[in-house]
């Protein structure tokens, strides 16, 4: 007969103990509590959007940059936040606009290569995910999330992109076979996130330092073309990149359309970039053949942040995203330009 | 609602707490039922309907059948009874394979059908629970069972919530006798539950999830051609996967109900120090391969109209669960290999008789390895969506590609290397025993130490939430 009160009570004892242990050690390297951005919780924010909200799709540019208390005092309406990191907007866009009764306004993020990225990339289908998530989540789904959040609220070691098992054994500095295609790893934490999906980049990030170096060099080799896969050939993989352009460009257009014809309004827009990344970008995705483009075949208003002199005098710590600081000055400076470009009564608000 | 969930633990706490604190057995059955159906309806509200039509049916059907006196009328309750459960699993789970082969065997003749695409839901866990349900009524026709006079245990018996949707197949024939006295509050054995879950949660969670699965899910989804290192580790990721996976369920199951005072039987048995298919099948998925035995393999034939007949039978009987599985030919030929390992390995026997010189370690472990890799080229067509993919992989996995990619990084292939050593290590150090006795045979500390490490990992893993493979089964 083993002692089995004796055994569970030092298990539980020797856990309270470790994960004590565990949340101090991730305190001192500067976590802090903040929700994750799971799908759960971005089905929840996607739950609030009504027929004639104000709704903001895209990437983690559109996440970080916007303010949302700003954009509610200059704009009316208080926006809902369903851009994500390192996601299309395209099946966001799609699946709002085929809801026949929205007729609201959509603020769309483009990053060229991830607005662009074709069906099946990386990009799509964390987009697709969300989308399908927030279409059958189940109700023991929904209550874990709601359980989660309080967790999350209280402890930092709860941060899934950089603390889990998975995220540290990925972390382990064990180097690849030369040939390996093993993708980029995806940069550290550097972000808050509040529940209506508010992202701050947090301070250690934006000041000089270990944090924002990884940071921002881990956006080069993510935003660097990848080689063309060895078993297709190039032409033919071409072909098959461009033809996916060219749908986008059709297809966005078609859902534009769709939205306008049922009163709704829609409007590009294109946040700050700097360094090396902005080198990049203008380099593999120029203005041109991308956002021009887009506007002109779409017949779209689009705010592009160097079109303004007030909205080009931003940096970005980490090249891609702007501190919490300058995101809230950056959305005050933006909701003239936005306004502007939806027009009378700005926000779409009836039919 | 998934074991590995925020959700079931406070489900648990609470459906726990309040069945050992009830007086009256009638009242925790009815705790159970209702337990049972809202872990079933936290999924999809409607299909605990089905589920509970499907019992009722059978309720009455066995009720039926043990009043009659004639074989002959037995036997006609009991198609009936056979034939609408595989209906319904036939509609929801095969619907669609069913028309796509009819359209292409219309094809064949030069005939355009075009059939709608059904858009059905599959009911969670369906295959399972139509095999809990069918089993009471395939007893009560072979006289093992006597129909049980109460609707509420029948219920209970086939939605009990542990092993409702992925299993063990529990026969009513086992369940039903738990429920006719309230089971004595045991210290030891509740203990012993929550020790069992950890170590299913454990397996699902660190090393199925967290540790295989990527580099499974890469290497099958990969387009092109790989090298043999990146295929081999692709599958070896998958069979550790999958084990891990649904032993790992099976093991939660079982805990879960012992800390609720019930019996399951074990669904596993270290299926990967199997020396030969048939010992492979009476140590893999269980209580599945005793349903087919019991239930088909015997009823068939079985081997007792000579070796021909019985290599047919096998056959016959890994093609069903094959299919059992999922509505796809790649699962078909899954069935069908091991089908044909077992027939040859049942004509091996048949030609050479018992020989004692396989009862040396180093033979046993060759022929050991031997079968493990054998399975693994199964599983090959098993986790492969499709038969361009899976050849492909074969084609990698036997030099066919040796300029193909490579696609895994060193910390993935060293994930799977490890964790596929310590599985070998633990499977073939236990293959003769339980984990019950193994761990009844442990120093105090280390079962301590183990235990909070297997519940410290989970807790780094933060519980991530995939769904069990079997689900979708």
């Amino acid at each position: 007969m083993r002692p089995w009160r004796g055994i569970t009570v030092s298990v539980v004892m020797m856990l309270a103990v470790a994960t004590a242990a565990w949340e101090i050690y991730c305190r001192s390297l500067g976590y802090a509590p903040t929700l994750n951005d799971t799908g759960d919780l971005w089905t929840e924010v996607r739950r609030r959007v009504e027929p004639e909200s104000l709704v903001i799709v895209g990437d983690s540019r559109a996440l970080f940059d916007s303010d949302l208390d700003e954009l509610e005092k200059g704009l009316g309406k208080r926006p809902i936040q369903l851009a994500q990191p390192g996601s299309t907007a395209f099946p966001v866009l799609a699946d709002l606009i085929n809801d026949q009764s929205f007729h609201g306004t959509i603020l769309c993020s483009v990053v060229p290569r991830l607005f662009f990225a074709p069906p099946g990339s990386p990009p799509m289908n964390r987009a697709e995910k969300s989308v399908r998530r927030a279409h059958t989540q189940t109700y023991a789904q929904r209550a874990s999330h709601d359980l989660g959040i309080y967790l999350e609220k209280w402890f930092a070691c709860m941060k899934q992109d950089d603390l889990t098992l998975g995220a540290l054994l990925e972390q382990l500095p064990i180097p690849n076979r030369p040939n390996a295609h093993v993708p980029p790893k995806l940069p550290p934490y550097f972000a808050s996130l509040n529940r209506g999906r508010r992202a701050r980049m947090v301070e250690q990030c934006a000041q000089p330092g270990k944090l924002q170096d990884r940071v921002k060099h881990g956006w080069i080799p993510l935003f660097t073309p990848p080689p063309p896969p060895s078993f297709i050939p190039p032409e033919k993989f071409g072909k098959m990149m461009h033809d996916a352009f060219e749908a986008r460009f059709a297809d966005t257009k078609a859902l534009v359309d769709k939205l306008r014809a049922r009163g709704g309004k829609i409007v590009f827009v294109r946040f700050p970039l700097s360094g090396d990344l902005k080198a990049l970008e203008d380099r593999t995705t120029p203005r041109t053949t991308t956002w021009d483009r887009l506007l002109k075949e779409t017949a779209t208003p689009g705010i592009h942040f160097e079109d303004f002199p007030e909205l080009a005098d931003f940096t970005c710590p980490e090249w891609s995203h702007l501190s919490a600081g300058d995101s809230v000055e950056f959305t005050k400076r933006l909701v003239p330009h936005l306004r502007a470009a939806l027009g009378a009564g700005s926000v779409a608000s009836s039919r | 609602m998934l074991f590995n969930s925020l959700t079931f633990v406070v489900f648990f706490i609470v459906v726990v707490s309040a069945y050992w604190s009830m007086r009256s057995w009638p009242a925790r059955k009815n705790l159970l039922v209702v337990a049972s159906y809202i872990f079933y309806g936290a999924w999809n509200p409607p299909f605990a309907a089905l589920l509970f039509g499907t019992t009722a049916m059978d309720f009455y059907l066995g009720r039926i059948m043990g009043k009659q006196e004639r074989p002959e009328a037995r036997k006609v309750w009991l198609v009936i009874s056979v034939a609408v459960n595989l209906s319904m699993l036939g509609f929801f789970k095969y619907g669609n394979f069913l028309l796509e082969n009819f359209q292409w065997v219309l094809s064949r003749g030069g005939i355009a059908y075009h059939p709608p695409h059904l858009d059905l839901f599959l009911p969670i866990g369906i295959s399972f629970y139509t095999f809990h349900s069918l089993s009471y009524t395939l007893d009560i026709y072979r006289g093992v069972l006597k129909p049980t006079r109460s609707l509420r245990d029948f219920v209970l018996a086939v939605s009990f919530f542990p092993q409702l949707v992925a299993g063990p197949i529990v026969r009513a024939g086992d369940f039903l006798p738990q429920l006719a006295a309230p089971p004595k509050p045991q210290q030891g054995r509740f203990f012993w539950g929550l020790l069992l879950m950890t170590l299913g949660l454990f397996e699902k969670i660190v090393l199925a999830d967290t540790l295989l699965a990527g580099p499974a899910d890469t290497v099958f989804a990969y387009g092109g051609p790989l090298v043999a290192l990146d295929s081999w580790a692709g599958v070896m990721a998958f069979a550790g996967q999958i084990f891990f996976d649904f032993a790992g369920y099976s093991i939660c199951a079982i805990g879960a109900a012992l800390c609720l005072g019930f019996h399951l039987k074990n669904n596993f048995r270290f299926p990967y120090a199997a020396i030969g298919f048939s010992d492979f099948w009476r140590r893999w998925h269980i209580s599945l391969s005793t349903f087919l035995r019991d239930y088909l393999y015997i009823p068939i034939g079985g081997n007792r109209a000579g070796a021909a007949r019985a290599m047919i039978n096998l056959m016959i009987v890994m093609f069903i669960g094959g299919l059992w599985h999922g509505a796809a030919w790649t699962f078909v030929v899954w069935g069908l290999l091991h089908g044909s390992y077992l027939a040859l390995e049942h004509l091996t026997k048949v030609i050479v008789g018992e020989a004692t010189w396989t009862e040396h370690l180093p033979v046993k472990l060759l022929l050991g390895l031997g079968t493990y890799f054998a399975v693994c080229v199964a599983w090959v067509f098993f986790r492969a969506p499709d038969f361009t993919v899976a050849t492909r992989m074969l084609s990698g996995m036997f030099g066919g590609h040796p300029h193909g990619d490579a696609l895994l990084g060193t910390r993935e292939i060293l994930q799977i290397g490890i964790v596929t050593v310590f599985m070998f290590a633990v499977h073939w150090s236990l293959r003769d025993t339980t984990i019950e006795a193994a761990v009844n045979r442990m120093p105090v500390w280390v079962l301590t130490g183990l235990w909070t490490f297997m519940a410290a990992a989970i807790l780094l893993t933060q519980g991530n939430s995939n769904a069990f493979i079997y689900f979708q089964f």
